[in-house]
C-alpha cells in the first residue's frame, strides 16, 4: 500500500519539493476562474435587487455568460472540467448519498457523485434564475406574475444550495482530511487520502 | 494565498465604492399610516391616463410602485398613496 509515487527512470532529477510530488493537478485554471467569479456574481446579485437595479440586472448578464461557458467548458476543458463522467456519477449519487450517513466517501480526485449532483442541480436553478430575471425586462415579459414568481423562487433556491454546496464541501474536506476550499484556489489536490 | 487575498480586497474595495453611486432604488413616498392610504387601483389608473399599459402594481416602502409599458419602453413609476402624486419614475 505504501509504494512511492512512480519517478522518473534514468538520473534522477534534482529533488523536487516533496508537496509538490505528492499532489495532482485537478482544477485547470479557466474552472478556477470561473468558480470564483460565479460566486462573487451570485453574492452580488443575491444584495441587490430593487436597491441596485442596474448593478443586479449587469451581473445577472454576466451569470448567463458564465454559465454559457461552463457548457463549453464542459465539452472542452481539461479532465475534470469536462461532463463526460456526469451521467455515470449522477446514477451513482443516491447510493453515495445513503452511504455517507456512516461517513463512507470513497475517493474521487474530480467530483464525487454528491458533487456532481449538486453542480447540475445549482447550475439549473442558477440558470432559471438568470433567464427569467433577463426576461423580466423584456417589453414581452415586464411586469408578469409566473416570470417574477419563478425568478424569486429559482433565486431563493440558488442560496439555499449554495449553502448545502458549502457545508458539503466542509464536511468532505473534514471526512477526507483535505482542503478542498484551498484546492479549488490552488487547482492541486493531494494523491493519497492520508498521508 | 497572497495573490487571493490580494484579490479579496480589492473586490471588497470596489464593490463599496460602487455600492452608493449605483443605488437606483426608490421607496419613500409618504409617511402617512397604511390604513390611510388610498387603493392601489388608483394609481394604475393614473398611469393609464398617463399613456402608459401598465402591466402590474405592487407596494414598495411606502410607494405604489407601478409597471408600466409606454412606447416599447419600460418603466417603474413610483406614486404616493398619500395624494396618487408621482415621486419618482425609473425607466428600465
Amino acid at each position: 500500500m505504501e509504494d512511492a509515487v512512480p519517478e522518473a527512470r534514468g538520473t534522477p532529477p534534482a529533488p523536487a519539493p516533496r508537496t509538490a510530488s505528492r499532489t495532482v493537478r485537478v482544477w485547470d485554471l479557466p474552472l478556477r476562474l470561473w468558480h470564483w467569479l460565479l460566486a462573487v456574481l451570485v453574492l452580488i446579485a443575491w444584495f441587490t435587487p430593487t436597491v441596485h437595479d442596474g448593478l443586479h440586472r449587469i451581473v445577472g448578464y454576466g451569470v448567463i455568460g458564465l454559465l454559457l461557458f461552463r457548457l463549453l467548458w464542459g465539452a472542452l476543458g481539461s479532465r475534470y472540467s469536462r461532463f463526460r463522467m456526469l451521467g455515470a456519477r449522477l446514477r451513482a449519487a443516491p447510493g453515495y448519498l445513503w452511504n455517507l450517513r456512516r461517513g463512507i466517501t470513497g475517493r474521487y480526485i474530480g467530483l464525487n457523485p454528491a458533487g456532481a449532483l449538486m453542480l447540475v442541480v445549482l447550475l439549473l436553478a442558477l440558470a432559471i434564475s438568470a433567464i427569467t430575471g433577463a426576461m423580466s425586462v423584456t417589453v414581452t415579459f415586464f411586469g408578469v406574475w409566473w416570470v417574477e414568481e419563478t425568478h424569486a423562487w429559482s433565486s431563493d433556491a440558488v442560496i439555499v444550495l449554495v449553502a448545502l454546496h458549502i457545508a458539503g464541501v466542509v464536511l468532505m474536506s473534514i471526512l477526507q482530511r483535505e482542503n478542498l476550499i484551498r484546492a479549488m484556489i490552488s487547482g492541486r489536490k493531494r494523491i493519497r487520502n492520508r498521508p | 494565498m497572497r495573490v487571493v487575498r490580494l484579490a479579496v480586497i480589492a473586490l471588497s474595495v470596489v464593490m463599496f465604492t460602487g455600492w452608493a453611486a449605483m443605488a437606483d432604488g426608490f421607496k419613500n413616498c409618504t409617511k402617512l399610516d397604511k390604513a390611510s392610504w388610498k387603493p392601489a387601483g388608483e394609481a394604475e389608473t393614473k398611469a393609464r391616463e398617463a399613456g402608459y399599459e401598465v402591466r402590474r402594481s405592487k407596494v414598495e416602502g411606502s410607494c405604489y410602485e407601478v409597471y408600466g409599458v409606454k412606447a416599447g419602453k419600460l418603466y417603474e413609476l413610483f406614486y404616493s398613496p398619500e395624494d396618487l402624486s408621482l415621486k419618482h419614475t425609473i425607466a428600465k
